[in-house]
C-alpha cells in the first residue's frame, strides 16, 4: 500500500519537476527568478480551454495551441517585463515578476472567472497493473512526458550548437558575447523553453487539479521543489520534485491530512535553515 | 534658517490640529478608513525598514500581522482588565521576538531565499492560526474585545481614532529617527553592499536580525491596533496575497522612504476601500502597478519627493 502512495507521489513529483525546470533554467542563465512561472501555466491553460470549450475546436489542437501559446508568453515576459529591467538589480526582477503573477491570476479571474474547469487528460483513462500497484493511465502518462521532456531537454543542451551556446551564455555573459554568441538572443530562447516547460505542465497537471485561476500556486511547489534539490541545480530540481511529491503523499499517511497544505512550506524553511545547498547544490562562492 | 524651522513647526503643530478636529467633519465611515491608513502606515513603515532600508525581501509580513492581531484578541479576551496600553506593546514584543527568531536562520541566507522563507512563514502563521482553533476559533474567526483603558471603553471608531492616530504618529516620527541613527546607516550599507559593511566593521548579524525584530515589532503593533479597529479576526485577513499587498505598498510608495511608506499605504488602502466591488480589478491594479513602478520607478514616489522639493527649493532661490 505504501508502495502505491510512492508512486502517485512520483507522478505528482514529475509536475513538481517541471516547475522546479522551468525556474531553474532561467534561474541557472540569467540569475532571475521567475514568480510568474506557475500562473504562465495557468494562462495558457486557460487558451486551450478557450479553444476547445469556446470556439469549439478539436482537444488535440487546444493543446498544441496551449503549448504554443506558452512559448509565446515567455517570449513575452522576457521583451516586456525583463528585459527592461536587465541592468536592474535581481531583487527588482523579481517584484517584477511577481506583480506579473498578479496581473495574470487576476486577469485570468476577469476573463475565465473563478470557478474550477474540468480539462481533458491526452491519455487513456486505463490503470496499468503491475504486481500489487496500479499506474492509472493519466499518472504514467505525466510521468512518460516528464521523462521525455527531459531526455529531449538535456540532448538539446548537451548536443545542440543553440543548446551549447546558451550553456556558454549562462557561465559567464561576457565571454559568451565576445565568442560572436547573442546573449539577447540566448535569454529570449531561455524564457520561451521555461515557457514550453509550464505548457507541458499545464497540459499534464490541468486534468488532475482541474483549471482554475488557483493552479498558478503550484510555483510555490516548485521553488520547494528546486530547493529542495538544490537551486540552480538541473538534477536536483528534477529530483526535489519527485521527492517532494512522495513527501506530500506519504505524509497524509502517518499526520494528520491537513499537513499536505504545509509541506511545501515546512521544506522550504526547513531546508533553506539546515541545508541551504539542498541535495545537489553547490557552496556559491561569494564574489567581491 | 531658524525662523524656517519655527514656520515649519508652526504649520506642523497646526496640521496635526486640523488633523485630530477633523472627527468633527467627517462621516463614521471616513474615520474607520483613515483609522485603516493609519494602521497600515506602520505595517509599511516596518517592512520598509526591513525590505527597502535593509535591502532583505520579506514575503511574510501578513504573519506578523496576524501574531499582533492574535496576541491582542486573546488577551484582552483573558485578561480584560489590561489597557490596550499595555496589551499593544505585549503584542509588539511577541512580535518583534518572534521576528528576530526568524531573523537568524535568514543570517545564512541571501536574496530570493529570504523572500521564499519569510513567504513560507506567512503561510504557516495562518495556517497554525487556522488549525489551533482552541486558542484562535480558527476558521469561524476571533471577536476582539473592545478596548478598555482606566474605565474609558473604545466602544467606536472616532473614540479609536484618539487611539490608533498619536501611536502611529509616535512610531512614524521614531522609526525618522532610527534611519537616521548608525543603526540606520549600518541598514542601509547592509542594502547597498554586504561585504563592504562588513568590511567597515559593520555587525552583518546584529543589523540583519535588528531589522527583522524592529520590523515585525512594528508590525506587530498594528497588528494589534488592526484587531481593535476591525473587531473581527479571521484567517484569511492575514493571506498570502495581504503581504504582498504590503510589499506593493512601499514598491509604489519608495523602498526607502518614511514618507513613502504612508503615501503608498494610504494610496492602497484607498484603492481598496474605493474599489472593494472588484477585488480583482484591485489585484490587476496592484500587479500593474508592481511591474510599472519596478520597471519605470524602482524608488517609488517616495523616492521623487526629495527631487521635487530641490527644484522647488531651486526655483524660488531664482526668483
Amino acid at each position: 500500500m505504501l508502495l502505491q502512495v510512492i508512486v502517485n507521489g512520483i507522478a505528482t513529483g514529475c509536475i513538481y519537476s517541471l516547475m522546479a525546470l522551468g525556474l531553474t533554467l532561467i534561474y541557472k542563465s540569467t540569475e532571475h527568478v521567475n514568480f510568474a512561472q506557475g500562473e504562465m501555466s495557468m494562462v495558457s491553460g486557460f487558451v486551450a480551454f478557450t479553444f476547445f470549450q469556446m470556439l469549439g475546436f478539436s482537444i488535440a489542437f487546444s493543446l498544441f495551441m496551449c503549448l504554443v501559446s506558452s512559448i509565446i508568453l515567455g517570449l513575452l515576459m522576457e521583451r516586456l517585463l525583463v528585459r527592461p529591467a536587465m541592468r536592474a538589480p535581481h531583487f527588482n526582477v523579481f517584484i517584477i515578476t511577481l506583480g506579473a503573477s498578479i496581473v495574470m491570476q487576476s486577469g485570468a479571474g476577469l476573463i475565465w472567472t473563478y470557478d474550477q474547469f474540468p480539462f481533458p487528460s491526452p491519455f487513456p483513462g486505463k490503470a496499468l497493473s503491475l504486481g500489487l500497484i496500479r499506474i492509472d493511465g493519466v499518472s504514467l502518462g505525466i510521468m512518460g512526458t516528464t521523462a521525455l521532456l527531459m531526455v529531449g531537454l538535456y540532448l538539446f543542451f548537451k548536443h545542440s550548437k543553440t543548446g551549447t551556446a546558451m550553456r556558454a551564455v549562462s557561465q559567464s555573459q561576457n565571454a559568451a558575447l565576445l565568442m560572436g554568441i547573442s546573449v539577447k538572443r540566448s535569454f529570449a530562447l531561455t524564457w520561451a523553453i521555461s515557457g514550453f516547460i509550464s505548457g507541458v505542465a499545464a497540459v499534464l497537471i490541468a486534468p488532475v487539479i482541474f483549471l482554475s485561476t488557483r493552479m498558478g500556486l503550484v510555483v510555490i511547489n516548485g521553488f520547494a521543489a528546486a530547493i529542495l534539490g538544490g537551486w540552480g541545480s538541473i538534477p536536483g530540481a528534477v529530483l526535489g520534485g519527485i521527492a517532494l511529491g512522495i513527501l506530500e503523499n506519504v505524509a497524509p499517511y502517518y499526520f494528520p491530512s491537513q499537513i499536505r497544505n504545509i509541506i511545501p512550506f515546512a521544506v522550504l524553511v526547513g531546508v533553506l535553515i539546515l541545508k541551504p545547498t539542498g541535495i545537489m547544490g553547490e557552496e556559491t562562492k561569494r564574489r567581491v | 534658517m531658524s525662523t524656517h524651522s519655527t514656520r515649519t513647526g508652526l504649520l506642523l503643530a497646526v496640521a496635526a490640529l486640523l488633523f485630530f478636529l477633523c472627527p468633527l467633519f467627517v462621516s463614521r465611515y471616513t474615520i474607520f478608513v483613515l483609522n485603516l491608513f493609519a494602521i497600515y502606515a506602520l505595517v509599511a513603515i516596518g517592512l520598509n525598514l526591513v525590505m527597502g532600508y535593509t535591502g532583505l525581501i520579506s514575503a511574510g509580513h501578513a504573519g506578523f500581522l496576524a501574531i499582533g492581531a492574535y496576541t491582542t484578541a486573546i488577551l484582552s479576551t483573558s485578561m480584560g482588565w489590561m489597557s490596550p496600553l499595555v496589551i499593544l506593546p505585549i503584542a509588539g514584543v511577541l512580535t518583534g521576538l518572534i521576528g528576530f527568531a526568524l531573523g537568524i536562520p535568514i543570517l545564512r541566507l541571501k536574496g530570493f531565499y529570504i523572500a521564499m522563507v519569510t513567504l513560507a512563514f506567512g503561510v504557516v502563521v495562518a495556517e497554525v492560526v487556522l488549525q489551533w482553533s482552541s486558542l484562535t476559533h480558527g476558521d469561524d474567526g476571533y471577536k476582539v474585545p473592545r478596548a478598555v483603558l482606566g474605565g474609558f471603553i473604545f466602544d467606536s471608531d472616532v473614540k479609536l481614532f484618539f487611539l490608533i492616530q498619536p501611536i502611529t504618529i509616535a512610531m512614524t516620527l521614531i522609526a525618522r529617527n532610527i534611519v537616521r541613527t548608525r543603526a540606520g546607516r549600518a541598514f542601509k550599507a547592509i542594502r547597498q553592499s554586504e561585504v563592504a559593511s562588513e568590511t567597515m566593521g559593520i555587525d552583518l548579524a546584529k543589523y540583519k536580525t535588528a531589522a527583522f525584530a524592529v520590523s515585525a515589532f512594528y508590525t506587530g503593533i498594528a497588528g494589534g491596533l488592526f484587531a481593535y479597529a476591525v473587531g473581527h479576526i479571521s484567517p484569511d485577513s492575514f493571506s498570502m496575497s495581504v503581504s504582498i499587498d504590503f510589499i506593493a505598498m512601499i514598491v509604489i510608495g519608495g523602498m526607502g522612504s518614511i514618507l513613502g511608506s504612508i503615501i503608498g499605504a494610504v494610496i492602497l488602502t484607498g484603492i481598496q476601500h474605493a474599489l472593494s466591488e472588484l477585488p480583482e480589478v484591485q489585484t490587476l491594479i496592484f500587479g500593474i502597478a508592481l511591474i510599472v513602478f519596478m520597471i519605470f520607478l524602482p524608488k517609488g514616489i517616495g523616492g521623487k519627493i526629495p527631487d521635487l522639493m530641490q527644484s522647488i527649493l531651486r526655483r524660488n532661490r531664482n526668483h
